[in-house]
């Protein structure tokens, strides 16, 4: 019996940590001294697929992406998987067209980078936002 | 080794001006370095003929197999030197005939952003004849072990020493590019028994890329005149000696024919494709004019289909590439002697056995076992018609084409 309860236990906390895992809300975030307010969707997709730089407010943006919630930032933004966006970033990383935006750790590197430069715009867990960044966009 | 050093003092004049720019924003520079390859495996089921991925190379396959024909490293330095200017070096260990260290030099060129949509590149660039050309060594890229080989395998360019202009424009939601490109091309490639072709040109042309969401379509068209001859003398100097002159006077006539110098190609290409993250479709169709006997107008084409079941890719791909050469006539010599009889059904053979005749069906997968490194595996089966040549495969003279080769492949391709 007392197995059967362990055994519910810890089918319960598997299946809250994946979901949790699953379903973290992504926040794009940027420096409180650029004015500007929020991107929508396809604004960060440009920014982050070097498409376009400029930001609505004339500024050039500085991308930073980051190791842990790469995979799951990009299949949020652009329904595709990591393998299919890095094959894209070979093209345009080898053939001299544009350079991948600047890789960070963590969401505490990231904060780092967008507290440290007014341009800066990057993702991170909405659990770790914090308010020294703007908001900009949330992915769910 | 031979280095094209026009460009050079154009090159040193312009770096006074590059750092004006670069001190001018006042940002910190930063350095990365990036590569990418492919260690690959490809044999054949014959060895009357030898496959190759291009002609620029000098090893060929057949039953034995080998790792050369698609097997590469490639290192890229980029410095940004700050928001507008940006230096890339990028180079290859790969077989390519000629000078190892020079020849694989792909890029090496100054980026000035003048505006957020417009770019001038300046040094040493990929040639963009086509789609892929300027990263078909780059395998991590696409679906298929090497670029399709009908379309690919009769430029083997990879580089000229020039400039290009790219405009960006928004249209209809999508993004428009046009570039515009010139320079000089040194490329040393292989011949069958007369050593490196030293092949000089200058060319430029001009592309327009189309992109909107899962589509892109491009128009290219490239102009290139040849400035050098192929090593031909073995041909020529039998043919201007006196006692040919005098046995078989008529054979000067096929000088103008058989020299490159003054030559010219034109090159215009349109293409297609559809990547929806589940299927992906990619066609593209050349038309390659040319007035040199040794690499005549052709036609080539390829479409690719493909299906993505998670990290797994299963594609086809069809290929055809036809010549239209007409025949050359070898005149007769004065004297009906054997020895010079001989001769001119060897000339007439080598002469007449530079077509394109080939088509082919390809098979293969892929597997994104790694975020980045994916597992191939292809097979390709390879029609060859009348009078093929040794444009892109390895053939000795003489020797009959077999109807049909497989070649099959297994590879792993990675980015860092």
């Amino acid at each position: 019996m007392y197995f059967n309860t362990l055994k519910k236990i810890f089918t319960a906390a598997v299946l809250c940590f994946f979901t949790a895992d699953t379903h973290a809300e992504i926040v794009v975030i940027g420096n409180l001294k650029n004015d500007l307010k929020s991107l929508n969707s396809m604004q960060v997709e440009s920014i982050f697929m070097g498409r376009k730089r400029p930001l609505p407010n004339g500024r050039v943006a500085l991308p930073i992406d980051q190791s842990g919630l790469r995979p799951e930032f990009y299949e949020k933004l652009t329904a595709r998987p990591i393998e299919q966006i890095n094959a894209y970033w070979a093209i345009l990383t080898f053939t001299g067209k544009a350079s991948p935006p600047m890789l960070s750790p963590d969401d505490n590197a990231v904060l780092g980078m967008v507290n440290k430069h007014r341009d800066a715009i990057g993702y991170i867990d909405s659990k770790n936002v914090n308010n020294s960044v703007r908001v900009l966009l949330r992915l769910n | 080794m031979k280095v094209n050093y026009r460009t050079i003092p154009l090159l040193l004049s312009l770096i006074p001006f590059f750092i004006k720019v670069a001190v001018a924003e006042n940002n910190p520079s930063s350095w990365s370095i990036k590569g990418f390859g492919t260690l690959a495996a490809t044999g054949t089921d014959t060895d009357k003929i030898g496959f190759y991925r291009d002609k620029s190379q000098t090893q060929d396959v057949d039953s034995g197999w080998g790792i050369t024909t698609d097997s590469q490293l490639g290192l890229q330095v980029d410095w940004q030197a700050s928001d507008s200017l940006q230096a890339t070096v990028q180079w290859i260990a790969r077989d390519h005939a000629g000078n190892f260290i020079e020849q694989n030099l792909d890029w090496a060129f100054l980026r000035w952003s003048i505006q957020d949509d417009l770019d001038i590149r300046l040094g040493r660039l990929g040639v963009g004849v086509f789609s892929l050309s300027d990263y078909r060594n780059v395998s991590y890229a696409y679906p298929w072990i090497r670029p399709p080989h009908e379309f690919y395998s009769t430029i083997p360019y990879y580089h000229f020493d020039g400039a290009d202009i790219t405009k960006k424009f928004t249209l209809n939601e999508g993004d428009l590019s046009v570039k515009v490109y010139g320079g000089y091309s040194y490329n040393q490639l292989p011949t069958q028994t007369a050593g490196v072709n030293n092949q000089q040109s200058p060319a430029t042309g001009a592309n327009i890329h189309y992109e909107k969401g899962e589509w892109q379509a491009r128009l290219g068209y490239t102009y290139a005149t040849i400035t050098s001859n192929p090593p031909i003398q073995d041909i020529l100097t039998p043919i201007n000696s006196p006692l040919f002159a005098k046995a078989w006077p008529d054979l000067k006539q096929i000088i103008p024919a058989i020299t490159m110098r003054g030559k010219a190609y034109h090159f215009g290409s349109v293409g297609l494709a559809y990547d929806d993250g589940t299927w992906l479709s990619q066609m593209e169709a050349a038309y390659t004019a040319s007035n040199t006997l040794w690499s005549p107008t052709r036609a080539t084409a390829y479409l690719s289909l493909g299906r993505r079941f998670s990290t797994v890719t299963l594609y086809s791909l069809l290929g055809i590439a036809k010549t239209f050469q007409h025949e050359i006539i070898v005149p007769s010599p004065l004297v009906s002697n054997p020895s010079l009889l001989n001769d001119q059904q060897q000339l007439s053979c080598i002469l007449n056995n530079n077509a394109i005749n080939e088509q082919s069906i390809s098979l293969g997968t892929r597997w994104d076992f790694y975020e980045n490194m994916a597992f191939k595996t292809q097979w390709s089966h390879y029609w060859l018609g009348k009078h093929n040549g040794p444009q892109q495969w390895q053939q000795s003279i003489g020797n009959t084409t077999p109807n049909t080769v497989n070649v099959m492949s297994v590879g792993i391709d990675f980015v860092f």
